[in-house]
């Protein structure tokens, strides 16, 4: 009886099933029946848009600052008393603006996300007083962990420009108010914004849209030039963290399902606790070192890699030899291993989707794109997979340059052609 | 001065929205500014403002640099003539035109952010019926 019960209030929809345009912005609503909505708008407004370096990690730190319709302190005692949560969020290519708040209050919390996109001050002593300091604080913050690190010196290497600008803005940056102004006005479009609600219905959310938005200006939004994929070599110093080494693999064009493969037969991260996983790296790792597989797919280009980190360097040197020699062993794969591949990758991209922060993330880029979005859609591309495709892939990879970032104790770490790349 | 806020008492409003009373008043206010003498010294209005208040202290922190570098510039330039004893010479006084209010936007501000605050914090919530 409770099973059964279970499974009707479970009846998740996890999935965008209808974009519709009101006013011009997209909008997609999934309501399962949660007791708690959110609405996220979703602006193409990441770093890689950005005219200025820094700009983007400004603007997101200027979300819920003083409007022409309410204060910074107004903002936040208002949604205290509504019990709702705001938050903001960037990536290279989005801006996600996120309010979460109990069911039958997102007038208010449309209105305040709205108002920001369409009437935000932008005031020199906000900037000074309490957005500066936080994106300080947050590089500085991001600098202190090789791994991310090394993941942003890679991207600066494998795509210099676009997605290679850095994601957060450091401290010699020339970020002023008339600068975040101009990049706000550019991005904060009809057609660049995507609004995203779970636990609200899509007519309530398109009529709030319509309503909040209808001002907003009907401009291009500005396109940055396509990705290039270049690759190359960096050594930096680095104290204190784990001795770090990413070896990297670019490929240009929409994120293939073969990669998503690829990255799960190679992953050595055990699915049961206290064991060792599958993955031929695994076997090979010495103790207290660890590799991990890392995808980072957008719009236009994938970077594919390993993330090496051990306590000492040469330890980082086995585990990172592995990790090429499994990578250059995945062009011929037996297909029982195949078949786990694709399992496992299947059950990431589902489960990747479970909550509301990752249907926002992976399916948000979809509809902000037009295109009906759902888990389905997302699971049907792993039907195609063959595994001379994904030996193709990885062979199309390895000719390619690769990026290679040592971070850590530069003098002993190994250099890529060491590595067997 | 203080007990009336950051800005002290003052009818200038009361006065220039009224066009009579502000063509009568307006010579006056003139001769008194000038006659004040702070302009023999270099200084502007808005550098007399009592500054040991926080919210003044936070206002002065919004200026822009080369706002408070023409301050304190003055400040110097003002306490040299006062140990010199002597007034600026008078091609360097500070001209009308240019002894406008540069601080008072920002001092109202800091007041309007500073009892905004206060209200949240004294306000009662009652639940929506």
């Amino acid at each position: 009886m409770l099973a059964a019960r279970t499974s009707v209030t479970r009846r998740a929809v996890r999935t965008f099933a209808t974009v519709v345009d009101a006013a011009g912005v997209k909008v997609a609503a999934a309501d399962s029946g949660e007791a708690a909505s959110s609405v996220t708008f979703l602006v193409k407004a990441g770093s890689r848009y950005q005219n200025k370096p820094g700009v983007a990690h400004a603007l997101q730190n200027f979300a819920f600052k003083s409007t022409g319709k309410r204060s910074a302190l107004g903002t936040v005692r208002e949604s205290e008393i509504y019990g709702g949560v705001l938050s903001s969020s960037l990536t290279r290519e989005h801006l996600a603006l996120t309010a979460e708040f109990l069911k039958g209050d997102e007038q208010y919390f449309v209105d305040v996300l709205s108002s920001f996109v369409t009437d935000a001050k932008f005031t020199r002593h906000e900037l000074q007083e309490y957005v500066a300091p936080v994106c300080a604080d947050e590089a500085s913050a991001a600098a202190t962990n090789p791994a991310t690190r090394a993941l942003e010196l890679a991207h600066g290497l494998a795509f210099r420009n676009g997605l290679g600008a850095p994601l957060l803005s450091a401290e010699h940056d020339p970020v002023d108010v008339e600068a975040i102004k101009a990049y706000a006005s550019s991005v904060f479009t009809k057609g660049n914004i995507a609004v995203l609600g779970t636990g609200i219905s899509q007519e309530a959310l398109s009529a709030l849209v319509e309503k909040s938005l209808s001002a907003l200006p009907a401009a291009a939004a500005p396109t940055g030039a396509s990705s290039k994929y270049f690759g190359g070599e960096t050594r930096v110093e680095g104290h204190g963290g784990p001795e770090t080494v990413f070896i990297g693999f670019g490929a240009t064009g929409a994120s293939a399902a073969e990669l998503a493969v690829l990255a799960a037969q190679l992953s050595p991260k055990p699915s049961v606790k206290w064991s060792q996983g599958l993955s031929p790296i695994a076997a090979a790792l010495p103790v207290g070192a660890s590799v991990e597989t890392v995808l980072l797919p957008y719009s236009d280009a994938t970077l594919f890699g390993f993330i090496v980190q051990g306590a000492t360097a040469a330890d980082v040197k086995t585990a990172g030899a592995a990790a090429v020699k499994a990578l250059q062993g995945a062009t011929s794969v037996g297909a029982e291993d195949f078949k786990k591949a694709v399992a496992k990758a299947r059950f990431a991209a589902a489960s990747a989707v479970d909550g509301k922060q990752g249907l926002v993330s992976v399916l948000g880029a979809k509809v902000l794109a037009g295109s009906a979005a759902s888990v389905e859609s997302a699971l049907a591309a792993f039907d195609g997979v063959s595994a001379s495709a994904v030996s193709n892939t990885v062979s199309s990879l390895l000719k390619a340059k690769p990026t290679y970032v040592a971070v850590g104790d530069i003098k002993s770490l190994p250099y890529a052609d060491e590595l067997g790349l | 001065m203080t007990i009336f806020g950051p800005l002290g008492p003052s009818l200038a409003s009361s006065v220039t929205r009224n066009r009579g009373l502000y063509r009568a008043f307006k010579p006056f206010a003139d001769w008194y500014a000038d006659i004040a003498g702070y302009r023999r010294y270099g200084l502007k209005y808005d550098d007399l403002l009592v500054e040991e208040r926080d919210d003044v202290q936070r206002a002065l922190s919004r200026l822009t640099d080369s706002e408070t570098y023409d301050r304190s510039f003055r400040f110097k330039r003002a306490s040299q003539t006062s140990i010199l004893h002597a007034e600026l010479p008078k091609e360097q006084w500070v001209k009308p035109e240019e002894d406008v209010r540069y601080l008072k936007s920002h001092v109202e501000s800091v007041v309007e952010e500073d009892n905004e605050r206060s209200a949240w914090d004294n306000m009662a919530i009652q639940r929506k019926k």
